[in-house]
């Protein structure tokens, strides 16, 4: 593993009285396909929204590549721009068609020619095989196909870091492994992730390194090997057997 | 036929008005039309400027110049509004059409009219923005910041063309209201077609006629532009099928 690309320390986040994230430090290094894992109300979401700056941290900071991202709207575009998202409920522009999805990034943040844009939307497109469907507009897929879509927008950019948010929790079972397969080929791919899912099967065999959190703090951050098999902390093991038993 | 130059019921009455001031009515038509037109164009511009400027939000990083600039714009945005839509169209005009000739400065009625239409479109038309743009799923907004496209980008590409279809309608009945709320700006003196139906009217003491006159070209008007309207939205609907990209079907 190469250096460090993402560094949260000491982040908190409360929202009014109520403590999300307590104290979180986690490194993350180039190549990392992360999986946090965790019960609902655990602040896994919460800590991803604050690793994009779609949530201002009550405290702590978040470096990318060794420099800190401070609240300035144009340090943050760019910072975004690297670090991409992909979120439980696609996010697909409404008003375009999955091509142009697919295309206004590029075209108005990092200010790519249309050929260019269009290149590069019909490449990842291909890689989730949505290619055939660059007419169509969110409202005409499934969810499967809608993530997908939502993948190849994200991967446009070519970005740093790709960050999942439940990625298939909104999909029902028949897509879960439409979504889970392109994301397996993205891992191999040398792509950093972080990935917050419930999908343990995914978590277990996909990532590098696996986290569970609890009440808003890393319970534990262990290789999967050793914390699907051999969880230290009593609150993963609880919370791995309901799991697995289920 | 008809006793068009005798008339002896109000139909008939209705006609040779109609003859006799064709000129005044077509004149009135056309101011009515004119301020209408315009100054709802206007108005929709200020209100979608209103309206985002009210959707704007404050982050934390900003400078404080551009923190106290966004909160005076927001501040005097609201104000705007509240007044607007507090006070009724008529005595507006009589303020600002007497306002603005009081301190000197001569403004013709029609100039007056188009300006007091565009006040109080854009005071509504910013609530309407502003309601429009909240019913756009914040998700919306979310899948392109986390590309990094600024808030404003965002409004223009993803928000507004969104809130922008859902508000046409709205759009549309701002519009014939103004079209017939015209008809009060007769109080600053504007040629309109209300004012028209008053001269008229007065000519020959037949008041209920001309102004059936105008109810008819009011109806009119905005049956025309109803039907055109709903075409519109028609059109923008878009369509339900797409066309497969064919020549992406391998590999796959």
């Amino acid at each position: 593993m190469g250096e460090s690309i993402i560094s949260i320390n000491n982040l908190s986040k409360s929202f009014g009285d109520h403590e999300v994230l307590r104290k979180i430090d986690i490194e993350v290094k180039k190549g990392e396909v992360i999986c946090i894992v965790g019960s609902s109300g655990s602040g896994k979401s919460t800590l991803l929204r604050c690793i994009n700056k779609l949530e201002r941290q009550t405290s702590g900071q978040i470096m990318f590549n060794g420099r800190e991202i401070r609240d300035v709207q144009k340090e943050i575009n760019h910072y975004r721009s690297k670090v991409g998202m992909v979120f439980q409920s696609f996010n697909l522009f409404n008003n375009m068609t999955v091509l142009e999805n697919c295309m206004l990034c590029t075209r108005r943040v990092l200010h790519l020619s249309k050929n260019e844009a269009f290149d590069r939307a019909i490449t990842h497109l291909k890689e989730v095989g949505m290619a055939p469907f660059i007419n169509a507009r969110p409202s005409q897929l499934s969810g499967g196909q809608k993530q997908r879509v939502a993948i190849a927008r994200s991967l446009c950019m070519n970005p740093d870091v790709l960050l999942f948010d439940e990625p298939t929790s909104a999909l029902d079972p028949e897509m879960v492994g439409e979504v889970l397969n392109v994301m397996k080929n993205l891992a191999t791919t040398g792509l950093t992730m972080i990935i917050v899912t419930h999908e343990m099967a995914f978590a277990r065999d996909v990532s590098t390194r696996t986290i569970f959190m609890d009440r808003g703090y890393v319970a534990e951050d262990a290789a999967p090997s050793e914390l699907f098999t051999n969880p230290k902390n009593p609150r993963t093991r609880e919370f791995l057997s309901r799991y697995l038993a289920g | 036929m008809f006793q068009i130059d005798n008339p002896s019921n109000s139909f008939e009455w209705m006609i040779f008005l109609v003859k006799k001031y064709s000129n005044m009515f077509i004149q009135g038509t056309w101011l009515t039309l004119y301020i209408a037109v315009i100054g709802t164009i206007l108005g929709f511009v200020l209100g979608y400027v209103i309206g985002i400027i009210q959707d704007v939000k404050i982050s934390e990083g900003d400078g404080i110049v551009k923190k106290t600039l966004i909160r005076l714009l927001k501040t005097i945005a609201a104000v705007y509004v509240e007044v607007f839509r507090d006070t009724p169209m008529i005595v507006q005009a009589m303020i600002i059409y007497y306002g603005i000739r009081q301190m000197g400065v001569n403004m013709s009625p029609v100039f007056a009219g188009i300006f007091v239409t565009l006040l109080n479109t854009g005071a509504y038309m910013a609530e309407t923005v502003r309601a429009g743009i909240g019913s756009i799923e914040i998700g919306q907004r979310e899948g392109a910041w986390a590309m990094g496209m600024s808030p404003m980008k965002t409004m223009f590409y993803v928000v507004l063309p969104q809130a922008f279809k859902n508000i046409v309608p709205e759009m549309a009945n701002t519009f014939l209201t103004n079209l017939k709320m015209t008809s009060v700006l007769n109080v600053i003196a504007v040629q309109e077609l209300f004012m028209a139906a008053k001269t008229v009217g007065g000519n020959y003491y037949k008041y209920f006629e001309a102004y059936l006159v105008i109810a008819v070209i009011y109806f009119v008007l905005c049956f025309a532009f109803n039907k055109v309207f709903n075409l519109i939205e028609k059109k923008m609907s878009g369509k339900s099928d797409y066309v497969l990209a064919v020549e992406y079907m391998d590999n796959q």
